[in-house]
Formats: C-alpha cells, structure tokens, sequence
C-alpha cells in the first residue's frame, strides 16, 4: 500500500525531516500532513508512514490514538469544536452545545447527514479571556453568543467564510 | 510602568527593530556567554509556565564541555485551563520570543531552537513562522548571525492535541514523535532533553522577557516587583469580570487591584465567590481568602495556592462548586497520559464521583472518599498532572464542603434549585 | 561506590545502583510489577515508593540510583499507605474474575493484595472501565485487556528483547490497552515469555490456559534440548503430566525461552508415543522386537554399524559406542557431528538444532571410530548392512540409506520419527523421564532431570541397547547411566 503515499507528499516530509537530527521527530507533522490531505489518518497510511520512516507501525498507530487533533475516520466538512473547560463553561458552553445538538439533530462525535457538521465537546482550546470559545476546523470563533453562534452556522451552510479558510 | 512583554505596534519585524527591537541579539553576541547567564540569574526571572523555577540557573546547568549539541526549546503548548498569554505575546510580540530564543542559545551554546505550539494554535503557528522567516532574512536567525560567527536555527513545531505536552519532559518526547508521555527524571533536560541531548526548555513568557533584560540589564529586572518575584508577569482573567483579558503587571500587584483596576471589577449582579490564581491546578482561594493575597510566588504559597501561569479564573455566587469541580475533573481525566497507577486510574475515579454527586446520585461517604484519593494521588507520579487534579479537589472540598454535603445529602443541587427560573440556568439561553 | 543505609542495614553498592536492587541484595523486597531485571526501567506503576530520609517525596525505588549516604526506608507508614493506595488504584477497574482467570494462584495483583492491602475497594463495580475481553494474538497467546495493569512489560519485551514492536500502549489515561496491528499475529517464537512476565491475567499462554490451576502444580528445573544452546529451564507438571515449560533465568545462557523449546515437551505425551517396538510399520512388543532386531544385527556383525546422536544424552552415545565396541566389535561407528554453532537470531536460537553435538564428541574423542562422511559412504556403497541409530541421526545419511539396501534399526520416541523404510524401531525414554548429560554450545554441562515417569516398559536408551546386546549374545554390564560413561572424560 505503498501508494497512500504520494510523491507530493514524500516531497513535502523529506522537508519536514530536515528539521530535526532524527528523521522519525517528524512523525507528528507527517501525520498533520495527511490529515490534512485526507481528512483523516487511515491504517494504510499509518502503515505506509510507518515504513517511510523506519519506525515500527505500533508506533505511529500509539501516537495517532494519544493525540486527540488526529482523527482515524472521516468528519464532516465543518468539525464544530466546542470548548467546555471551566471558563468556558461558567460563559454558557454547555447551554453552546445543547443549541448545537439541537439545531444540527447530532450528539457530540456525530457528524450530520449532509456531511456538513461534525460536533466535538473539545477540552481548553487556551482562549479564556473570550469565552465562550468554538473552533471550526482551525478556526477560531471567540465570544460566542446565540446570536453569533447561529450566524456562524448560517455562513458555514452558505459557505461564506471561504476567506477564513473554511 | 511600561510593559514589557505586551506591547503595542510591534508585531512585524519592522516596527519591532524601530522600537528598539533586536539591539538586545546585537549586545548579547558581543558578550561571553556566561556573562548572559549571570544577568539572567542576577534579575531573578523565574519560569512563567507554571514551575517558577530560577531561569538563570536553569541555564547554568547546561554542561558547557566542547563538542556537544545543545537544543534551545520553548514551550507554547499553552493549554493550562484559563491560560491564554502565551496566545498573546505570539499575537503581539513574536520577536521578542525569537530574539529571546537566539539570546538563551547563544548563551546556553545551542545553534537549534525549537517552538512547540499546541496544535490548536494554527493561526499562531503561521504568525511564529512568517515572523522567523522575516528575522531569517534580515540575518537574526539562521547562520552568522550579525557577522557574529553564532548560527542558530529555529523551527516551529505544532502539538496535536494533549495537554500533558506541557510537562517539559512530555513535550520532548512529543517533539522527538512518540506519545507525549512524561519522562523519569533524573536525567533532567538540561543534561539529557531533546534528542538526548542538554536541553533549555522555557516558557514563551520566560523567553520574550530575555532581550529586556540583557537590554536593560538584571539589576533593572530584578528591581520590578516583590522580593524574589521579579519582573512583570502576564495574568490572564477569566470568569465574569467586566473586562477579561490579558494584563502585563508587576509581580505582587494585589489581586483585587487586577479585578477591580484592570478587569473592572465584576460583571453587574455578580458577586465573587472564588477565584483559582494560577490555573486550574492551583488550589482555590475563597473571596475572602483572595480579597487581600497578593500576585507573587511566595505570598500565593503563603496563601495556601500558586502563581502557576497566571491564569486567574473568577469564580461568581452563580456558579455551583461541584458542578466546577467536576468540569475539572473530566478535563484531568481526558489529559492524564495513562502512564502512573494513580493519575491513571484516580483522575477517572475523582470524575466518576462528581459525576455522581452533581447527577443527585451520591452519597455522603462519597466527599471523604473523594478527598482521600485525592490524597491518594498527591506527589506519587512521574509528573504533576496527578497533582493537578488532586489540589483542586482537595481545596474545593475543603473550602466548599457545604456545597458537596448539600449534594450528597439533598440528591440535588441547592443553587441549580435557587436559579431555576432565571434565564441563565435555561439550557441554550446562557450564551 | 556509595555507601547507603535501607532499613537501617548498611550497604555498599556500586555506582548506579539502584534503591530496588540495593534492596534485593539486603534481601528486602520491594513490590512491583513494571521492573524487570531484564528490560528497561519505566517507573509507571508506582509501586515500589519507597521512603528517603529527608526527600520530600516517595521515590520510585525501580528508578532512583544509590547515592552517598541516603538512609532509605521500605516499611514506614507512608511507604505502606502508598502500596495499598496503589493496589486500591490498579484493581478499581480490574474485572476481579479469578474465579475463571488462569493467572490465579500466580498473579501480581492477587498475591500485593494478600501481602499488603487486603482492604475493600471503595469503588462501584458499575462504574467501571470497560474494555476487550479475551482474544488471541497469535498462536501462543490469548490477551484479556480488562484484565491489564498496563506495566508496559510487554511493551517493552517486544521492542527491547525481540525488537520486533508488535505491541504498544494505545490511547490514553484510563481507556489506554495493549493492541498490535489489526490482522497480524504476535508470532515472534518469544511471545510466551510475554505470558510469564505479565504480571496479570492479561496475556496468558493458549497452551496452558485452563489446564491445570497452577497450585497443583510440581516443579523440576532441567535443560531444553530444543537446540544447542540447552537453555535452563523448570517443567511444571502434575500426576505425571507436563504442563508448561519455563525459563529458569540464569547467567550463562538465558533469561528467556523461546516458544519452540516450550513445546519440546508435548512430544512426550503425545499420543503417538511409543511404548512398543515396531517391525516394519507393524507394533509388536518390546522383547520380540529386540530379538528380531538383535537377529538382524547378527546376522551382519562387523558389517553392521553404530551413528551416534547429538540428540542424545552422552549416557545414551556411551552406550551405543560400546554396542558398537563390544558387542557388534565393528569399526564402523561414529560420533562425529559437526554443525555451525553460535547464536543465530540475536536472542537465544541456535545454529544447530541438536542439544548434544559437543557432548557426543567426546565419544569419538574416547574411542575414535569414523567421520560421518565416510559413514555415509559406507552405507552408500553398500558396505553397511544394517544400521543402529537414533531417528532423527538417520536424517543425517537419508541420502546414503536410500538405496543401500541397509537395515534400519532406530530408536525412537515418537511413531512420527520414525524415518521411511526403518526395519526395526525400539522405544526409549525421553529426557523428561531419565536423566541425561548434555554439553551446550558453549562447552556447558548440563543434566536433564526426570519430571515424569515413563509409561510402563518404556526405558531409557542405554537399558535398551543393554538388552539389545544381550540378545546378540553379549553382555554390557550396562546397570546404571553412570555405568555407561565408564571410559569417558567430562
């Protein structure tokens, strides 16, 4: 399955490795690298990763399940990622979550039928001082009213935020 | 007094050397190394991740014997709950870090840096990147540095996704690409770090404060703030406060002045109940307990908690303590690295019981039991995060044992009761 | 080298030393389950914490080196709180299946409870941790992951030992388990080494498992004659059935066995095991066996030959040799067996499959006789009429016997063994029944001790080749093993 791997992509970790003094240091970038060309991290690309950096596949299946960014099966187009650590909460994240539940029809880990919205309760995403706090993919949205909230997933549907990256 | 840290107008390259910015590298490769290492020591910089520990010293534990590769790493895996400074020197002041960073590798003899940004921080990490690139070009990073004959590389390299990636020695192994599992010690990094060899690892905080001083010298920082807490520190506020935010203050500010100065005291209708001081690892203080505790290393351990990372979390009358506890609990319970016995199996157990007291299905030998593996936990693992759960749980219950008993005696909470009714407890309505 | 104190008792170490084994040498044993003497120090079960004067912490006792004169305590109220605190922590999302668990009467987390906790857990059964229950991971091994204390030994087993790293720790915090990749077997002929050094139920060895409780069960150290390397080892076995073999951990040649020399044993019990002699693909009794073959052997007298085996014990050759000598009084024998020698996987296999070839070597260094090439030729050119040896040395002149019309006589174990066109094959007992000196690669002597008995009428090889002679008109005199090695320097 030695195909998974492009020859972009062997390219582009070549690059990467020369970061570091040990090759296999870029074991966690490459692992971005295909989830982000991917979506996911799937086992034939862990395996063919693992064999790409001489490492034992173990390995890289250890570290693709310890880190909570990487996903091993595909999400929605939008992963709405709502934080739901302490500050968070004391601003209303879990009242967040409950409109995001019932507007989109899914629980937390599912994604909607139109492939449009996976839902995550994610843990401090480090910006307290405007919480609420969701991210979209990498995107940050601070300061999150109902208001707000509904007017993020309005622009998402339509997908109007093409300049954020979305 | 001026900042030092938070600064306006500096964020790009150019601003930054117009401002004075860079000159610090330029003094810094005229002098000997160790005399870098002395200044450090001699302003009494302490890390601002959360440890404290003497900065300067630190440093002076790198082996100086010829022939060795030496590694200069800063930790921005900030994801201590309530925590967001780091976010913000990125943001603002990003040459302060890398010039920083050149300065601690020259003097520590390392021509390798690394930038361990939490994954989640993507924005920034492109920020770090576009900032290096910009020193690369104008010959601040990379090789012959200033005609000084000093290289030092520095790249950026992004987590994804574990809080304990914190833990210095989690993060080292993080960055050589294994699980982010924390590290026996000793060794410490400094004889044996990344790649196995002596290593620096710093706060970003820690590091964006090093071209001032080598600017203005140790004496100068040393003589900002109170006693052995020298310097400026970043508290980041959290919680209902008029103004959240990140605020630059000199070590010992009082922190009813951070709350009613900077943040503008409480939001309307709310009244403080508890304040966490430096992050939620760090023991709750009581409104009254917090009324006078200054903001320093020594008076917050004097009041029983730390000055952790400076993540002030405000904790108002509306909020239910255990209903707080438990929202901690479960955040150690999904960071804990699975690694130690008691961090492992105990984060899990701690959140079971809050779940249980806070869903009315308690009992009242459940509070004993919860502070006693709290205990259980303390100062027994290979890192802090065992710790971590076990000082909130121990000082919530301690402080706020009427709020546990009333759950485990009532089967309900009294306050989710008191504010039924009131729009904020409505699901959905709060935001 | 520092000078340190535990418990009181004063010891001088050598530098690096660490607290645990400063310790064992004071013979005071500190609980653990992730140490292994032969793997890597992890530190994670926190078991061992152990009381320093003047440390504001337990320290890990796996982990912390010897220095100058720390006084270190293993038995104060601290460093007993912590050993019931932790085994409180490791078995609040354990199964608590004994009753149905193999690892029963053997098991790390059943023998810390009786020693130093047995206190009530105070966690609710429903609340905990689920995860997969039994599964076999390869053909060795059966893993319970609800049953894992996660030590990580076998993690580290198989990246340090066998360095094959087909397992890793999976997840994180209390939903972490053992796995390896999806569809791959652990199949690495160590793997049962993973069953003994788990400290728990969770990896357990598909061949044992549910046998025998391991209470009934008798020990007898002996030698594994799997290959040359005759690594030590102790057969566990009850009423007169082996059960499982283990590694007896040793200096001189290994801590582990491999899964190979584990099964050595089932040959013995199989159910093709000869007690009988057989003529010709028919089984008859021992006696009119012996005769029919000792009329063969007279029949060609000095035209009959001896091949040794490095299969067997030097007794066993040493009989055979004087078979040869004394009673056929034929020039055509041989002890001579070479074979490239060494270890050839990096652990503990060795080039030469036979556990015996040095020890029959000093047959031929007693009495000479011929290489076995010109054996071979002999009995190729036709010279040889009949052939006495072992089953598996008749592999060793396949070639030369197929169409040299010579007979045949072989001793064998098993029905299995028996080469192709045998004449005449005589049972013997297996080195699981009698003693037997062996000689390793390395010039090791060693002796294989009976655990078992044989079944009735089944003896061992030199007693067999006594009465062989007898029945050719000659008498060895052969009484005892040690009788047989009369001659011989060892």
């Amino acid at each position: 399955m030695e195909s998974t791997l492009t020859e972009e992509f062997k390219a582009k970790a070549a690059h990467i490795c020369a970061r570091y003094p040990r090759r296999d240091a870029a074991l966690i970038p490459l692992l971005a690298e295909i989830q982000k060309e991917h979506g996911f991290i799937a086992e034939e690309a862990m395996d063919a990763l693992a064999r790409l950096l001489e490492i034992p596949y173990s390995r890289v299946k250890a570290v693709t399940t310890f880190y909570t960014m990487f996903k091993r099966a595909p999400a929605g187009r939008y992963h709405l990622q709502v934080c739901r650590n302490i500050s968070c909460h004391m601003a209303g994240a879990p009242g967040l979550l409950e409109s995001l539940r019932a507007k989109l029809g899914i629980k937390e880990g599912e994604t909607t039928r139109d492939g449009l919205f996976t839902l995550s309760a994610v843990e401090c995403l480090g910006a307290c001082g405007s919480a609420p706090v969701m991210m979209v993919n990498e995107i940050y949205f601070e300061n999150l009213t109902a208001g707000k909230l509904d007017a993020v997933l309005e622009d998402l549907r339509h997908n109007r935020l093409k300049d954020l990256g979305l | 007094m001026e900042n030092i840290l938070l600064k306006d107008n500096v964020a790009d390259l150019e601003s930054y050397f117009a401002s004075g910015g860079y000159k610090p590298l330029k003094k810094a490769l005229a002098l000997n190394p160790a005399r870098i290492v002395e200044e450090v020591k001699k302003s009494n910089l302490r890390g601002r991740g959360g440890a404290g520990f003497p900065t300067g010293l630190k440093w002076s534990f790198i082996p100086q014997h010829a022939g060795c590769l030496r590694y200069v790493v800063c930790n921005a895996d900030e994801g201590e709950p309530g925590t967001f400074k780091d976010r913000e020197i990125i943001r603002k002041n990003p040459h302060a870090l890398i010039e920083g960073m050149a300065i601690a590798g020259f003097a520590i003899g390392a021509n390798h840096g690394y930038i361990y940004i939490r994954g989640e921080f993507s924005a920034e990490a492109v920020l770090l990147e576009t900032a290096i690139a910009a020193a690369r070009a104008k010959g601040f990073i990379g090789k012959n540095i200033l005609g000084s004959g000093f290289n030092f590389e520095l790249f950026v390299h992004r987590g994804a996704g574990a809080y304990i990636c914190g833990e210095e020695t989690a993060l080292l192994e993080s960055l050589e690409g294994f699980k982010g599992q924390p590290r026996l010690k000793p060794p410490f990094p400094a004889v044996k770090g990344l790649f196995a060899s002596p290593t620096v690892i710093n706060n970003v905080e820690t590091l964006a404060a090093v071209p001032a001083i080598v600017e203005k010298g140790g004496d100068w920082y040393a003589s900002i703030g109170r006693g052995k807490s020298a310097g400026t520190k970043l508290f980041c506020v959290s919680g209902p406060v008029k103004k959240p935010g990140v605020y630059e203050l000199p070590l010992g500010t009082a922190l009813g002045d951070l709350l009613e100065k900077s943040c503008g005291g409480m939001k309307e209708g709310r009244r403080l109940k508890a304040v966490i001081p430096g992050g939620s690892s760090t023991p709750v203080l009581t409104a009254e307990e917090a009324r006078d505790v200054k903001l320093d290393y020594e008076s917050l351990a004097a009041a029983g908690s730390m000055l952790g990372s400076g993540a002030v979390i405000v904790i108002d009358e509306s909020q239910c303590m255990v209903d707080l506890l438990r929202v901690l609990a479960r955040f150690y319970h999904h960071e804990s690295c699975g690694q130690c016995t008691p961090c492992r199996e105990g984060c899990g157990w701690i959140e079971k019981i809050l779940n249980r007291l806070e869903e009315g299905k308690g009992s009242p030998g459940d509070i004993d039991t919860l502070y006693s593996v709290a205990e259980g936990m303390i100062s027994r693992t290979i890192c802090p995060l065992a710790d971590a759960m076990a000082m909130p749980v121990m000082s919530f219950v301690k402080k706020f044992r009427g709020e546990f008993e009333a759950h485990a005696a009532g089967k309900t909470c009294a306050l989710r009761t008191a504010l039924a009714g009131k729009s904020e407890a409505e699901p959905g309505s709060a935001i | 080298m520092p000078t340190i104190k535990i418990d009181g008792r004063t010891i001088e170490v050598t530098k690096g030393t660490t607290l645990l084994e400063a310790a064992q040498k004071l013979g005071i044993y500190i609980p653990r389950y992730c140490y292994h003497p032969k793997l890597s120090i992890s530190g994670n079960c926190r078991m061992c914490l152990v009381e320093i004067e003047n440390a504001p912490k337990l320290a890990t006792a796996c982990s912390t080196e010897a220095a100058e004169g720390m006084s270190v305590f293993t038995g104060t109220d601290k460093v007993k709180t912590a050993r019931r605190d932790m085994l409180e922590f490791l078995l609040i999302n354990h199964p608590l299946d004994c009753p149905i668990c193999d690892q029963a009467g053997e098991c790390g987390l059943q023998d810390y409870y009786m020693k130093y906790s047995l206190q009530k857990s105070r966690f609710r059964q429903e609340e905990k941790v689920r995860r997969q229950k039994r599964r076999a991971v390869g053909p060795h091994l059966v893993l319970d992951n609800e049953r894992c204390i996660l030590c990580t030994r076998c993690v580290r087993f198989c990246a340090e030992v066998t360095k094959t790293s087909e397992l890793e720790v999976m997840q994180r915090s209390d939903h972490s388990y053992i796995d390896l990749k999806e569809g791959k077997a652990l199949d690495n002929n160590y793997s049962l080494n993973i069953a003994d050094i788990c400290p728990v139920g969770a990896f357990t060895s598909r061949d044992f498992r549910f046998k025998q409780r391991v209470w009934f069960l008798k020990k007898t150290s002996t030698v594994c004659l799997g290959c040359a390397t005759g690594c030590r080892m102790t057969a566990h076995h009850n009423e007169n059935t082996i059960y499982r073999l283990v590694p007896l951990p040793n200096s001189q040649t290994n801590t582990w066995l491999c899964d190979h020399g584990r099964m050595t044993y089932k040959a013995v019990q199989a159910g093709d095991r000869l007690s009988k002699g057989v003529i010709k693909n028919g089984l008859i009794d021992l006696e009119p066996a012996l005769r029919e073959a000792a009329t063969r052997i007279d029949e060609a007298k000095s035209e009959a030959a001896v091949l040794g085996s490095p299969w067997l014990s030097v007794e066993d050759n040493a009989a055979l040799a004087r078979l040869a000598i004394s009673a056929l009084k034929t020039v055509n024998f041989c002890f001579e067996f070479s074979s490239g020698q060494g270890i050839k996987d990096g652990i503990l296999v060795n080039e030469d499959p036979a556990p015996n070839t040095a020890g029959a070597g000093l047959l031929k260094a007693a009495h000479g006789g011929v290489s076995l090439e010109e054996l071979s030729g002999r009995i190729a050119s036709g010279r040889i009429k009949v052939l006495v040896t072992e089953a598996r040395a008749a592999g060793l002149v396949k070639t030369a016997l197929k169409t040299s019309g010579c007979r045949l006589i072989v001793f064998a174990q098993n029905r299995s063994e028996i080469p192709a066109g045998a004449y005449a094959t005589l049972p013997y007992a297996s080195y699981f029944e009698t003693p037997g000196t062996f000689i390793n690669y390395q010039g090791l002597r060693r002796r294989t001790n009976p655990a078992v008995r044989p079944a009735d009428g089944v003896k061992p090889l030199w007693n067999v080749v006594n009465k062989l002679a007898a029945y050719s008109g000659t008498s060895l005199g052969l009484d005892s093993a040690e009788n047989a090695l009369k001659d011989i320097k060892l």
